[in-house]
């Protein structure tokens, strides 16, 4: 619950860039929460990793992106290559039948007589059936079914922020190690997972061991959105450079009586202007004293900017009750008109307005800082899903799932991701004048984005339907990644001990409390306090070691 | 709880004989073997009741083991390493367990007096109702609700009472603006009440009603013949009939004391704050699977289990005390 509540926005590639703008997910167990100690064996020291470990990087382009990266921002496609490659001769799978377990955004499609995953198992060669559940509510689900070793799928797909506490326990005893299928060259069977970068597969390693598939993430992974359509029927010019303009501008577009608020809940856009550091994540201070983000002026800063918003009667009464659920609806509707949000709500609204509100128009605010000038934004993790394959002594079984995997991490260019992605030509799309994919009525309700959060090539934005979003997307994230920053244990699998799971718990509630006008920065300060005594001040240790060992 | 701690249990007072003798009854002094032979045919028939209590309760209940445990369930019950009472020493230090204890005892007691006799008073009307085509279509009304999932309940209140709800426009075309019920925890008390009157309320007057059908119409006849007023009819004849059933609710309801709709809180937790509406539902909740600290959580709700059962005891001897047969009896 919580964690959908946090989550709640977020879609393929939308997700939080939970290292960037980890806020969101304060008192959410995280993947970094859990146990090594006990766990048996003599552990390698936490975060680090054996090279040897790690699957060779050999990376294919099958096509030239008309937007290139620009400081590790993500890449873009606006046409269609003339010639699509087919990756695979023959269907990889050996017929076998897995079952899957992933989340889903949108509504969840039957996946029985359903067109499109016919057609992609059988593409596969391999019969992968899904069960799926709503990612609003993914985490209590999987929290469950961890808990229960029998009822296990055979492909389990993590979020990292449905990350439940001792999941280094969950790993061990659950999930199979694929270091001595992907380890070195050995990847090199399966081409399209030895295009995934390495630090992707880094943070899939626990333990000094490979067992988790990733999905790319992208480095800026969050934007504050406004209804540009809006804002332009009511002649207001929306380009705030500072908090209190935001704050201002949000004031200014309130118009309870015509049902138009300013803004939704703003946690995540205040953290991204304070530059609040990412979520279980440490600063150095002066005199080079780690320091936890609760700890942080930025963060206190970010809270008091929180609380003059929610008492300044811009924020949406859905979000003041605390229903995350109602943000998006809202937003579309035109009842909100900023939000902040992870990208991959941006396309996921196009696809949802196109037939509802042809004029629907939603754009990022280029990023800026709390007080002006440049601002901060911690790099977003290499991947922030993985899937784990369940437990099994046959090999066989598992080099099918790894050969199924290898099918899905089919780049843009091929005629597998377009099969993955846009569903079965004649079926689920057309093709328009400009070779584009025009999706049919049929794709709304059968081409469903399960295959990609078990394994994912990397990250571009390939979204061809839609030109003019995707050079908006592109543009608007070349120029915030200029001002990328990596946070002190970036890119790290780090597993905290147990005993820390529930240090953080209180802050979620309080954020909401404090934001709300509920309870003070005096509640705050006894809130750290009680943090540094139960447990925060050893957490600091253990950190500062992993920090020395660096 | 033996006969002789109860000494004014209504089959005691039933038995006007003289006092029992020191020695034991007579019927304990037919072997086992005849008693076996005797009730064979009883016993058989209560065996699958025995084996489904010990298969679905019993046997599940050796699971609480995990209280004095540092338990994770990816390791086992056997694996994971006994922690004596530290779990329970953590329950009682943690201020946030005590107040939700206490948000929860206050939503029972308010919800004692607000919300358990509005059954009560509906029964009552309803029987008045003297029309049967009239009766059963407001008894359906009343039922409604009680079908409708906690998560849509929520909705309609919150589309009625939020601040972007239907009440709230009106007030500010009106010219009053700032209406919102759902996220203001001075009323959460109030509110969380009504919405169960409107939930469940109706679903409550079934038990009533099918008491209020027993009352013998002869009794209303002889009292009109002795000149009793309406009033005197309820006092007289009406509420005596239903109070064991009245008992009866209340100390199941005492029973349940720490349990108040966790569904419904959890739904509205995050509008009106920790402070007012976590309960120790949630609270075990929270700790045991969100953060999951198993452990601590099943402590937690084995001290709610017993903390239960001895209000149901206590209920349960009160009510006898008033001369109620309550929820059982010894013989």
């Amino acid at each position: 619950m919580t964690a959908s509540q946090l989550t709640g926005g977020i879609n393929r590639r939308s997700f939080l860039s939970f290292l960037a703008v980890g806020a969101a997910v304060a008192g959410v167990p995280s993947l970094l929460t859990a146990c090594t100690a006990g766990s048996g064996g003599p552990a390698a020291a936490p975060g680090a990793v054996t090279a040897a470990n790690l699957p060779a990087y050999v990376p294919v382009e099958y096509a030239k992106p008309d937007f290139p990266s620009v400081n590790g921002s993500t890449p873009g496609y606006v046409t269609m290559p003339e010639r699509l490659v087919a990756a695979f001769d023959t269907p990889p799978g050996s017929g076998g039948t897995y079952t899957a377990m992933t989340p889903l955004w949108t509504t969840i499609p039957s996946t029985e007589g359903n067109a499109y995953f016919d057609a992609v198992n059988e593409a596969i060669g391999t019969t992968v059936k899904f069960q799926i559940s709503d990612g609003n509510t993914y985490g209590d689900k999987l929290a469950a079914v961890l808990a229960s070793a029998k009822d296990l799928p055979d492909w389990v797909c993590v979020p990292s922020w449905n990350v439940p506490p001792r999941f280094p326990q969950a790993v061990e005893a659950l999930f199979q190690d694929l270091t001595p299928f992907l380890a070195g060259d050995k990847v090199k069977k399966y081409k399209n997972l030895a295009n995934i970068p390495t630090d992707a597969w880094r943070i899939c390693t626990f333990d000094d061991k490979l067992y988790g598939l990733p999905f790319p993430g992208e480095v800026v992974g969050n934007a504050i959105f406004y209804r540009a359509d809006i804002f332009a029927e009511l002649g207001i010019e929306a380009a705030p450079t500072t908090a209190d303009d935001l704050l201002d501008l949000a004031k200014e577009v309130t118009d309870p009586s015509k049902k138009r608020w300013g803004a939704n809940d703003l946690w995540l856009a205040a953290n991204m202007m304070f530059g609040v550091t990412p979520a279980d994540r440490w600063k150095q201070g002066d005199a080079g004293k780690l320091i936890h983000r609760i700890e942080t002026e930025e963060y206190r800063a970010a809270l008091e900017w929180q609380t003059k918003l929610y008492a300044s009667g811009a924020v949406h009464p859905d979000a003041v009750a605390d229903r995350p659920e109602a943000g998006k609806p809202n937003f579309e509707a035109g009842n909100s008109l900023i939000a902040a949000d992870g990208l991959g709500a941006w396309p996921e609204a196009l696809d949802r307005m196109k037939g509802v509100n042809p004029d629907f128009d939603m754009r990022p605010f280029p990023v800026f800082a709390a007080g002006g000038g440049d601002p901060v934004l911690w790099k977003g993790s290499p991947a922030n899903i993985f899937s784990f394959l369940k437990k099994n002594d046959d090999t066989a079984k598992i080099e099918e799932l790894l050969a199924v995997a290898d099918f899905l991490a089919s780049p843009f260019g091929t005629a597998e991701f377009n099969l993955i992605n846009f569903g079965v030509e004649g079926t689920h799309y057309e093709l328009d004048e400009n070779g584009l994919p025009a999706p049919t009525d049929r794709a709304a309700s059968e081409v469903a984005g399960t295959y990609v959060f078990l394994v994912d090539p990397p990250v571009v934005n390939a979204k061809v339907q839609y030109p003019d979003y995707v050079e908006a997307f592109c543009t608007w994230q070349a120029d915030a990644a200029q001002y990328l920053a990596e946070d002190l244990f970036y890119g790290m699998q780090i597993s905290e001990p147990a005993q820390f799971a529930a240090l953080k718990a209180p802050f979620e509630a309080l954020e909401k409390d404090i934001a709300r006008g509920r309870k003070t920065m005096a509640d705050l300060d006894e809130a750290v306090a009680t943090w540094k005594s139960s447990g925060g001040d050893e957490l600091r240790a253990f950190y500062q070691e992993i920090l020395d060992n660096k | 709880m033996s006969a002789a701690t109860s000494p004014v249990s209504t089959s005691s007072r039933a038995a006007a004989g003289p006092p029992s003798s020191a020695s034991s009854p007579p019927r304990h002094k037919v072997p086992w073997t005849t008693r076996l032979k005797r009730d064979r045919s009883l016993l058989i028939m209560v065996a699958p009741a025995v084996l489904l209590l010990a298969v679905f309760a019993y046997v599940p209940m050796l699971g609480n083991v995990v209280a004095w445990q540092d338990y994770s369930p990816y390791v086992g019950i056997l694996q994971s390493p006994f922690v004596g009472w530290a779990n329970f020493e953590r329950i009682f230090t943690n201020p946030l367990f005590l107040d939700a204890v206490l948000n929860t005892l206050i939503i029972t007691a308010f919800q004692l007096v607000f919300f358990f006799p509005v059954p009560i008073v509906l029964a009552l009307l309803l029987n008045s109702v003297l029309t049967p085509g009239l009766r059963t279509t407001i008894q359906s009304i009343v039922y409604l609700p009680h079908f409708f999932s906690w998560v849509i309940v929520v909705t309609i209140f919150q589309q009625i009472f939020g601040g972007a709800g239907l009440v709230a426009s009106r007030l500010r075309e009106a010219g009053y603006s700032g209406f919102d019920l759902m996220t203001n925890p001075d009323t959460f008390l109030l509110l969380i009440t009504a919405q169960s009157v409107w939930k469940d309320a109706g679903w409550g007057i079934i038990i009533f009603l099918a008491a209020l059908a027993t009352v013998d119409p002869q009794l209303y006849e002889a009292s009109v013949v002795d000149g009793a007023g309406r009033w005197r009819r309820m006092w007289h004849v009406t509420l005596p009939a239903l109070r064991p059933v009245i008992i009866l609710l209340l100390i199941l309801r005492l029973g349940d004391a720490l349990t108040v709709g966790f569904e419904q809180l959890i739904l509205q937790r995050g509008a009106v704050g920790t402070e007012v509406a976590e309960v120790l539902d949630t609270f075990v909740y929270y700790q045991g699977v969100v953060n999951g600290d198993w452990a601590f959580a099943a402590a937690a709700g084995l001290v709610k289990g017993l903390v239960s059962l001895a209000l149901v005891l206590g209920a349960n001897k009160l009510a006898h005390l008033v001369g109620e047969a309550g929820v059982y009896q010894k013989a």
